[in-house]
């Protein structure tokens, strides 16, 4: 037994022979590798080109997101919830806010929930058409990553066009929301949901019948339902493997229980039924992007309390009151009543949960992030055990973790 | 059933429920909440209560355990509390497999010893860190940038990789 020390890991080789009398062959696989989704090394032992372990080495891109968060005021904090989960900050935003939002009693006025639901749709699309994008150019469809982009720009724009922001909008946040949503957002919103579905015919046009994908992804990756719950997996991974889990259904947050949607399931329990899953949802996305805007309703989109939320500026001009609250939030922040707390909201990737504690100060005690991705990967060498290290890349992609998300 | 002797309090926050469990029986306690129908650990953490005065504490660190039933769609938080300068509590890791990587980062992050983990070693932090960063007594900031103009000690592969 040899133990090699290279930078951050230890690696044991046993001497353990193959199948065909070789020894297996350890090689090191990322992190700086394009179709590894940001930095994920791995360590795979293969006999010829089997892969027989994996070991996958996380941290490369941990940036101490939730250090920071304590250093940070609660109101603060949202923006850096936007950069773990790089790919969805709008649903990271959401998971923050509501659990802020529970832990002080606070419920949001109904254009804010609607809003909320508008961004979180638009987000799981966008992040799936990175997904698609990427995982397609990775298995040789390289007109995949044009045509997702393309629709992926659309979506930035609207982001630009509700907060100013393309990526990290910071949007949604405790008490409501950045700002109410523009006559030109709602009509370019309109135009999207419009043209979305005939987008979506065109990805499929290329992919779902398309017999270089099928024979990369067909019978790949396989995970069986049994397993995909116990080693916790969420999202499209445990829905691609045959099991109706969907937050947004079991347990519904910001009105999601009065959308007409389906959850989207695939008995495949392969990299193909991970990607049908993942189809269906662009599309019930599309669906629920269409409820929300038919019922917009009007009103505020911010809680009324000056506690919490500054005073509109015009107030400002004429109420002593008003520049209190304004310098107090400003100077101090508001504080949160002590307690801890666990929201878990459905993101692209699976369950995005924000665990909170507060000491009733105004800044955070302990702020958790339970990200799908850190969860997902741990069944990654139940995936790929005895599939050829080509497929390795199929199901790396598949499994569409985000490493800013895994290691935060 | 959970057996009431493994209970010390139980409480609901903010519609959440939760128990506390004493720290040296704490497989006992999750063998049952296992076999009562909480399947699946969605997360475990630390939370370091440092002088914290809001609240009464037994002990500094509290591990935080989150259960599902996913079946009745029931949440159930499980804490323990260890404490001393090398706190240590029992590894869950054989009754619920998510908790491997996750005790992994609650060691690193906040040096809590999980006895008979199969590899408890670091999983964010490089192998070669000094602290526990998560721990309130760990400071922000003052780290030596790697390969910055102060970062003389340049990482090179030792000779026998």
């Amino acid at each position: 037994m040899a133990t090699i020390n290279s930078p951050g890991v230890t690696v044991t080789r046993t001497g353990e022979k193959g199948a065909f009398g070789g020894e297996l062959l350890t090689v090191n696989f990322g992190p700086h590798h394009p179709s590894t989704h940001g930095v994920l090394r791995l360590i795979v032992d293969l006999d010829g080109e089997q892969i027989k372990r994996v070991q996958p080495v996380i941290g490369y891109l941990h940036t101490g997101i939730e250090k920071q968060m304590e250093a940070l005021r609660w109101q603060q904090g949202v923006v850096v919830t936007d950069r773990h989960d790089y790919l969805s900050p709008p649903i990271n935003n959401l998971a923050y806010a509501l659990a802020v939002e529970k832990l002080m009693g606070v419920e949001v006025p109904p254009r804010a929930q609607v809003l909320r639901v508008i961004m979180s749709e638009l987000t799981r699309l966008s992040s799936h058409l990175v997904w698609m994008g990427t995982s397609g150019l990775e298995l040789g469809a390289m007109s995949m990553l044009m045509y997702c982009f393309r629709e992926r720009d659309l979506i930035m724009d609207l982001n630009e066009e509700i907060s100013g922001f393309r990526m990290h909008t910071s949007y949604i946040r405790p008490g409501g929301v950045m700002a109410d949503a523009t006559p030109r957002f709602l009509e370019m919103l309109d135009k999207f949901v419009r043209e979305m579905p005939g987008h979506i015919d065109e990805y499929e046009d290329l992919l779902t019948m398309n017999p270089i994908w099928r024979a990369r992804t067909i019978g790949i990756g396989r995970l069986q339902a049994e397993d995909a719950k116990v080693l916790g997996a969420s999202g499209p991974m445990i829905r691609g493997s045959g099991v109706a889990w969907d937050l947004r259904k079991s347990v519904p947050y910001s009105g999601y229980e009065s959308y007409d949607f389906e959850i989207a399931v695939s008995n495949d329990c392969d990299c193909y039924g991970r990607y049908l899953v993942r189809v269906k949802e662009m599309r019930e996305a599309v669906k629920i992007l269409r409820q929300a805007l038919d019922r917009l309703p009007d009103g505020p989109v911010n809680v009324d309390d000056r506690k919490m939320l500054p005073p509109p500026r015009e107030e400002l001009e004429t109420s002593m009151e008003a520049v209190i609250h304004h310098f107090k939030l400003f100077t101090e922040g508001y504080s949160v009543p002590p307690g801890d707390v666990y929201v878990a909201v459905e993101s692209g990737r699976g369950e995005n949960g924000c665990y909170i504690v507060s000491d009733g100060t105004h800044k955070p005690r302990r702020v958790k992030f339970r990200s799908a991705s850190f969860v997902n990967l741990q069944a990654l060498e139940r995936m790929s055990l005895n599939h050829m290290v080509a497929d390795m890349i199929a199901i790396i992609g598949t499994a569409d973790a985000v490493l800013g998300d895994c290691d935060r | 059933m959970i057996a009431a002797d493994l209970v010390i309090e139980k409480g609901v926050t903010a519609r959440d429920e939760w128990i506390t469990v004493p720290a040296e029986r704490v497989r006992d306690a999750m063998a049952a909440l296992k076999a009562d129908g909480y399947r699946l650990l969605v997360f475990l953490t630390c939370v370091d209560h440092l002088v914290d005065s809001s609240r009464e504490f037994p002990a500094r660190y509290e591990i935080v355990y989150q259960l599902r039933d996913m079946e009745k769609i029931a949440n159930l938080r499980v804490r323990a509390f260890v404490g001393g300068d090398s706190p240590r509590i029992d590894s869950v890791h054989d009754i619920f497999p998510t908790a491997n990587w996750d005790e992994r980062e609650t060691y690193d992050l906040f040096g809590i010893v999980f006895a008979g983990h199969p590899g408890l070693t670091r999983i964010l932090m490089p192998d070669d860190w000094v602290g526990h960063p998560l721990r309130r007594d760990y400071p922000v900031g003052g780290e030596v940038v790697e390969f910055s103009q102060e970062h003389q000690i340049w990482q090179t592969a030792p000779d026998e990789a």
